[in-house]
C-alpha cells in the first residue's frame, strides 16, 4: 500500500529516521542515537518502535537493508536510503520549508539574521 | 535478555524473522550502555524497552499499521464505529468502574494474583522438569538401561551395567544405534591453588554419539582414547572451566592434574550440559577392552534406540542378549531388562509429586475464582437497576455481556500480570529451597511456554468468574418493576452463591486432607528407626591421590593415622570410616557364595553391598549389634578375613540358620573365604524406611580394594575414597576446624569434602517429602483462608439482605438467639454439603497421592476426621460472626434500613 500523494506529511519519527540515514548506511543503534540527538531528546524511540518504523519503510521501499562491514556483530543490520527514500525526505523537507516561509511572511518567525 | 527474547516472540512473525536478531543486538547494546549509567537508569531503560516491545506487539497484532488506521478512519467517519474502538472504549470504561471501587478491585486482583502466581510457578517447574524433553537431539530415543530380577520380586531399580554386558549389547543389539556406560566418582584436582575434590564421570567415548554431544570448545573423546594405555584426556564442565580456569579460551590442549596424573584437556562442555547430573565437573574416557571386560555390575548405561525401535522391543532384545551371555558366562541369571527412556529414569520419581502439587495449585485457583465470582455476584446485585435501565434503553444481551465481561477480563489480566511477577519470585524460591535431589532443577526458568500458560489461566479464570454473574444478570429484565422494595435477593442468586460457598468448602477440605496426609508421612519418616544414630555426628569424605598413595597398604595406613589424630581431638567420643555411608546407595555390589553349599551360578543371588571399614565402624554409627561382635582395630591391623553382616543378609543367605562362624565369599571367581563374626541391624541404602532393606557386609579395609589391587582380584571396594564418621557433641564449626587440623598433621595436601552431619544426610533423603508437605500445607492454608473469607462474605451478605426481615422478626418478639440460630443453620447446611462433597472427592482421589505417602494410608481416618473438624470449626466461625451481628440488631434500626 504505497501512498505517493506529494502533500502527505511524513510522521515525525519517519522523517528523523530518513534524516539519520542521509549520512550514509548505518545500523539501528546508531539511527536511534542520531534521532535522539537531532530531535534534541524529544524523540527517543525504543528498539521495538524503531524497528517497526524501519520495517514499514523497507516495505514501502524507502529504505533497504544492506550488508554491513565484516568485522561487526553479524546480527547487526545495516540500512540505506533508496532513491524513493531520498525523494520522500526531500519532499518532506520541502513541505517544512514551505511552512517556515509562510510563517516568516506572517511574521510568526524571525527573518534570517 | 531472555525476557526480551520471550516478548519478542509475541511480535508478528515478519518483524521477528527479518529483524529479531538485530533488535536483540541493539537492545543488548542499549542495556550495556545503561549499565554504566547506574542501576536506576538500567531499570528505566529495561522497563521502557520491554513496554515498547509490548506496544509494538499489540499494535501490530491488532492493527494500527498505516493501512488499518486508514480503514479505521473510514469506519469512524461512517455510521458505525469499528470493533476495536468499541472494545477499547469498553475497556476504558471498565477500568474507570474498577478504579471507582478500589477495595473490590484490590481484593479480587490480589486473590487472583496469588492463585495465578502459584499455578504459573508450579507449572514452570512441572514443564521444565517433567514435560520438556531433555536437551539432547532426538532425546526421546535415549534410554537408560535398568534391570529387574522378577524371580526376586524386583521389577526394576538395578540400573547397573558390567563391561561384559556392554560389549554384548554393543556387538549384538540390533535395535540400539549406540550404547555407552559410565560411572561417577570423585577425584582430586591439583595445581593452581588449593587441591579440590571434584566429581568425575568416566564414560565410554560412545557417550558422545549416544547423547549427540557437541562440546563448546575442543572435542569429545575418540574411540582410540577409550582403550588401556591411551594418553589420559579430560573434558571440563562449563562450571569448572569458569570457576577454576577463569574461562580461559586456550585451555584446550593444556594439562591438568587429576589424582596426580597429568591429563590433557581436550574440550569444554556448554553451560547447559549436565550429565549424569549437574554436579559433574569433569569427564574422562573410561578404558576397557573385550579381553579384560569384567562381570562386575558397577557401571551405569544409556543407549540410543534406532529409528522406529520402541522401548519395549529394545527391552525384549536386551533380555534375550543377557540370556545368551549367561550361557557363556554362567552368572546373573534371571536379569530382565527394565530399560526406560532417560527422561523417565531421571524425573519419573519426582513427577508424581510435582503433578500433585500442580493439581493442588489448580484447586487453589478454583477457590480463588469462586471467591472473586462471589464478589462479582455481590457487585452485580447492586447493578441490577443500572442494567435494567440499560436494557430498557435498548441495550441487547451482547452489550450487557460485554459490559460485565470487560470487567472480568481486565481484572484477570491485572491479576495475571501481578501473578507472573509473583511466579518469577516463586520460581526462584522453589529453585533455592527445592529438594537437592530434584533432577533438572538447573533447567527451571520462566519461558514463553509458561507465559502462554499464564495467559491461558487468565482467560480461563476470567471466563470462570465472569460468566457466573452474567448468567445471573442477563435474564433479569423485570428488575425495574421490583423497585426499591426488592431487598431480598432473588432465589437464583442465592443458589449460585451457596453453590460457590459449598464448592469452596469442598475444595479446601481436599487440600487440607492432602496436606494432613503429608504431615503424617513426614512424622512417620522422622520417627523411623534408621538402624543407626544420626545425632551428634560429623561426616566428611577424604579421597587419596593415587600418586602419593599408590598402594592399599599406604591408603590403609594414612586412614588409620588420620583416625588416631581425630580421635584425640578433645570432645570426640569416637571416629571411624567406611567406603559407603547409609543412604549412599549400594556403592559396591556383588553376590555371595556360602561355604558348604553348592556354588550354583544359575540360581538367583541376592546382591550384597560391600563396605570396607576401619575398626569400630558399626559401634561409632551405633548400629545395634544383634549377635556376635563388631570388627575391631585388631581385625584391620592383622588383616583378618572376618566380616560383620546385616540382618537382611542373614535372612537372604541363612534363612532359619545361625550365620555366626559360617564362611562366605564374593561370587567373583577365586576370591578368598570370609568368616562371619557378627550381625547388625539393617541400615537404609536409598531412602529412609525403605521396604526392602539391602543386604550389606562390612569387611576390614585392609583386605578390600586399593589402587594396586587389580580389578579382577577385587574382593571389596577401593579404600582410596573413605567417608569418615566422627561422634562428638561439639558444635560443628569448631569440630570441623579441629578435625581439619588433625588431618593437616598427617598430610596437609588432603582435601576433605561433603562435610555434614549424618542428620543432614537423613534429612536430605527425606527432602522430597518435606518439600511436598510444605507446599501442600501452603496451598491448604491459602485455600482455607480464602474459603473462610468466602463463607464470611456470603453469610454477611445474606444477613445484610435480610436485615429488613430480621427486623420484623425481632419486632414481633423473636429471640435474638433464634435469629442467630436461623442464620447459622443456613450457613451450616451449605458447609455440611460442601464437606460431604469434599470427603467423597478426597476418598475418590486418594490413589493419586498414595505413592507420595509413607507409613500412612491415603484414607487415614485420623487425618480425615481432624481436618473435617478443623474445617467445620473455621466455617462455623465464619458463619457465626455475621449471625451474631444479625441477632444484635435493634428492631427499629433494622426496619429503618428499608
Amino acid at each position: 500500500m504505497k501512498d505517493d500523494a506529494p502533500s502527505q506529511a511524513l510522521p515525525d519519527l519517519v522523517f528523523h529516521v530518513l534524516l539519520a540515514l542521509g549520512q550514509g548506511p548505518t545500523h539501528g543503534y546508531a539511527i536511534g542515537k542520531d534521532v535522539e540527538e537531532q530531535s534534541a531528546g524529544r524523540l527517543d524511540p525504543t528498539t521495538g518502535a524503531l524497528y517497526q518504523v524501519l520495517r514499514r519503510l523497507a516495505d514501502e521501499g524507502l529504505v533497504a537493508p544492506v550488508s554491513g562491514p565484516d568485522d561487526v556483530d553479524p546480527r547487526r543490520k545495516y540500512f540505506a536510503l533508496t532513491k524513493a527514500g531520498r525523494r520522500a525526505a526531500a519532499q518532506e523537507a520541502e513541505r517544512l520549508a514551505t511552512l517556515v516561509r509562510a510563517a516568516r511572511q506572517r511574521k510568526l518567525y524571525p527573518q534570517r539574521a | 535478555m531472555r525476557i526480551y527474547r520471550c516478548l519478542l516472540r509475541l511480535s508478528p512473525l515478519s518483524l521477528r524473522r527479518d529483524y529479531g536478531a538485530a533488535m536483540e543486538e541493539m537492545f543488548a547494546r542499549r542495556m550495556a550502555e545503561a549499565r554504566q549509567a547506574g542501576t536506576s537508569r538500567q531499570a528505566y531503560v529495561l522497563g521502557r524497552e520491554l513496554a515498547g516491545l509490548l506496544v509494538i506487539a499489540l499494535s501490530e497484532r491488532f492493527g494500527t499499521t498505516a493501512r488499518m488506521r486508514r480503514r479505521r478512519q473510514q469506519l469512524l467517519s461512517g455510521p458505525k464505529a469499528g470493533m476495536m474502538d468499541v472494545l477499547a472504549q469498553e475497556i476504558r470504561q471498565a477500568a474507570r468502574r474498577l478504579v471507582r471501587t478500589p477495595l473490590f478491585t484490590t481484593t479480587a486482583a490480589l486473590t487472583l494474583a496469588l492463585a495465578i502466581g502459584a499455578n504459573a510457578s508450579l507449572f514452570t517447574v512441572v514443564y521444565r522438569v517433567v514435560l520438556k524433553p531433555l536437551p539432547y537431539p532426538d532425546s526421546e530415543r535415549i534410554i537408560a538401561l535398568d534391570y529387574g530380577i522378577p524371580a526376586r520380586n524386583l521389577a526394576s531399580g538395578m540400573n547397573s551395567m558390567a563391561w561384559q554386558l556392554y560389549y554384548q549389547l554393543a556387538d549384538h543389539a540390533r535395535l540400539l544405534e549406540g550404547i555407552a556406560v559410565y560411572d561417577s566418582g570423585a577425584t582430586t584436582l591439583t595445581g593452581r591453588g588449593e587441591p579440590e575434590r571434584i566429581r568425575v564421570t568416566r564414560a565410554t567415548p560412545s557417550l558422545g554419539s549416544v547423547l549427540r554431544l557437541s562440546p563448546a570448545l575442543g572435542r569429545w573423546f575418540t574411540e582410540a582414547e577409550g582403550v588401556p594405555g591411551a594418553a589420559p584426556v579430560a573434558v571440563l564442565s562449563h562450571g569448572l572451566w569458569v570457576r577454576r580456569f577463569g574461562s580461559d579460551g586456550s585451555i584446550v590442549g593444556r594439562s591438568i592434574a587429576l589424582d596426580g596424573v597429568p591429563t590433557e584437556v581436550i574440550g569444554v562442555m556448554p553451560a547447559r550440559f549436565s550429565f549424569p547430573d549437574s554436579r559433574s565437573d569433569v569427564w574422562t574416557a573410561a578404558r576397557s577392552t573385550r579381553a579384560s571386560a569384567s562381570f562386575l555390575f558397577n557401571l551405569n548405561g544409556v543407549a540410543r534406540l534406532r529409528d522406529g525401535a520402541s522401548v519395549e522391543s529394545a527391552r525384549a532384545e536386551i533380555t534375550a542378549l543377557i540370556k545368551d551371555l549367561s550361557r557363556r558366562v554362567p552368572n546373573q541369571t534371571g536379569l530382565v531388562s527394565a530399560a526406560v527412556t532417560l527422561q523417565e529414569a531421571m524425573v519419573g520419581r519426582i513427577a508424581n509429586a510435582l503433578w500433585v502439587l500442580l493439581a493442588a495449585a489448580g484447586l487453589v485457583l478454583l477457590v480463588a475464582c469462586a471467591n472473586v465470582a462471589n464478589l462479582f455476584l455481590v457487585r452485580s446485585e447492586t447493578r441490577h437497576r443500572e442494567v435494567a435501565v440499560r436494557r430498557a434503553l435498548g441495550a441487547g444481551g451482547r452489550t450487557i455481556a460485554r459490559y460485565f465481561f470487560s470487567e472480568s477480563v481486565l481484572l484477570a489480566v491485572i491479576g495475571g500480570g501481578l501473578g507472573l511477577a509473583l511466579a518469577w519470585g516463586g520460581v526462584r524460591l522453589l529453585v533455592a529451597f527445592g529438594p537437592a535431589n530434584l533432577p533438572r532443577l538447573d533447567e527451571v526458568r520462566i519461558d514463553s511456554v509458561v507465559l502462554l500458560f499464564a495467559a491461558a489461566l487468565v482467560l480461563v479464570s476470567a471466563a470462570a468468574f465472569g460468566l457466573i454473574p452474567l448468567l445471573r444478570v442477563a435474564p433479569v429484565a423485570a428488575t425495574l418493576h421490583e423497585q426499591g422494595r426488592g431487598q431480598t435477593a432473588t432465589r437464583g442468586s442465592h443458589r449460585a452463591r451457596q453453590l460457590l460457598m459449598g464448592g469452596q468448602v469442598a475444595l479446601a477440605l481436599i487440600l487440607l486432607i492432602a496436606s494432613g496426609l503429608m504431615v503424617r508421612s513426614f512424622q512417620a519418616l522422622r520417627a523411623i528407626d534408621h538402624g543407626f544414630d544420626p545425632s551428634a555426628t560429623l561426616t566428611f569424605s577424604i579421597g587419596l591421590p593415587a600418586a602419593t598413595y599408590p598402594t592399599r597398604q599406604a591408603a590403609v595406613d594414612v586412614h588409620r593415622r588420620i583416625l588416631e589424630g581425630v580421635s584425640q581431638v578433645p570432645g570426640v567420643s569416637g571416629a571411624s570410616t567406611s567406603t559407603c555411608l547409609p543412604l549412599a546407595f549400594i556403592c559396591f555390589g556383588n553376590g555371595l557364595f556360602v561355604d558348604g553349599e553348592a556354588e550354583d551360578l544359575t540360581r538367583p543371588i541376592a546382591i550384597v553391598g560391600f563396605r570396607a571399614v576401619a575398626g569400630g565402624y558399626t559401634d561409632v554409627m551405633r548400629m545395634p549389634l544383634l549377635r556376635g561382635r563388631s570388627l575391631g582395630r585388631d581385625d584391620i591391623d592383622r588383616r583378618e578375613s572376618n566380616v560383620v553382616v546385616n540382618k537382611a543378609l542373614a535372612q537372604a543367605y541363612f534363612p532359619g540358620q545361625d550365620p555366626i562362624g559360617r564362611r562366605i565369599r564374593s561370587s567373583r571367581m577365586g576370591t578368598p573365604w570370609l568368616t562371619i563374626v557378627g550381625i547388625v541391624a539393617n541400615t537404609p541404602t536409598v531412602a529412609p524406611g525403605e521396604r526392602a532393606p539391602t543386604a550389606q557386609l562390612f569387611m576390614p579395609m585392609s583386605i578390600a580394594g586399593g589402587p594396586d589391587i587389580p580389578r579382577e582380584a577385587l574382593i571389596g571396594p577401593d579404600v582410596t575414597i573413605m567417608n569418615y564418621v566422627v561422634r562428638s557433641s561439639l558444635p560443628s564449626p569448631s569440630l570441623v576446624t579441629a578435625v581439619r587440623r588433625a588431618i593437616d598433621n598427617v598430610d596437609p595436601n588432603l582435601a576433605i569434602s561433603q562435610v555434614r552431619s549424618l542428620q543432614d544426610v537423613v534429612d536430605r533423603a527425606s527432602d522430597q517429602t518435606s518439600f511436598t508437605m510444605v507446599l501442600l500445607a501452603i496451598a491448604a492454608t491459602v485455600a482455607l483462608l480464602l474459603g473462610a473469607i468466602g463463607i464470611y462474605g456470603v453469610i454477611s451478605y445474606i444477613v445484610a439482605q435480610r436485615t429488613g426481615e430480621i427486623g420484623v422478626r425481632l419486632a414481633m418478639g423473636a429471640e435474638p438467639r433464634t435469629v442467630a440460630r436461623m442464620i447459622l443453620r443456613q450457613g451450616g447446611m451449605v458447609t455440611l454439603l460442601g464437606i460431604v462433597a469434599g470427603l467423597i472427592a478426597a476418598l475418590a482421589g486418594s490413589q493419586l497421592i498414595r505413592s507420595l505417602l509413607y507409613g500412612v494410608s491415603p484414607r487415614d481416618p485420623i487425618v480425615f476426621s481432624l481436618t473435617t473438624v478443623a474445617l467445620l470449626v473455621v466455617a462455623l466461625l465464619a458463619c457465626w460472626l455475621p449471625a451474631r451481628r444479625a441477632s444484635r440488631l435493634s428492631p427499629l434500626q433494622a426496619l429503618r434500613t428499608e
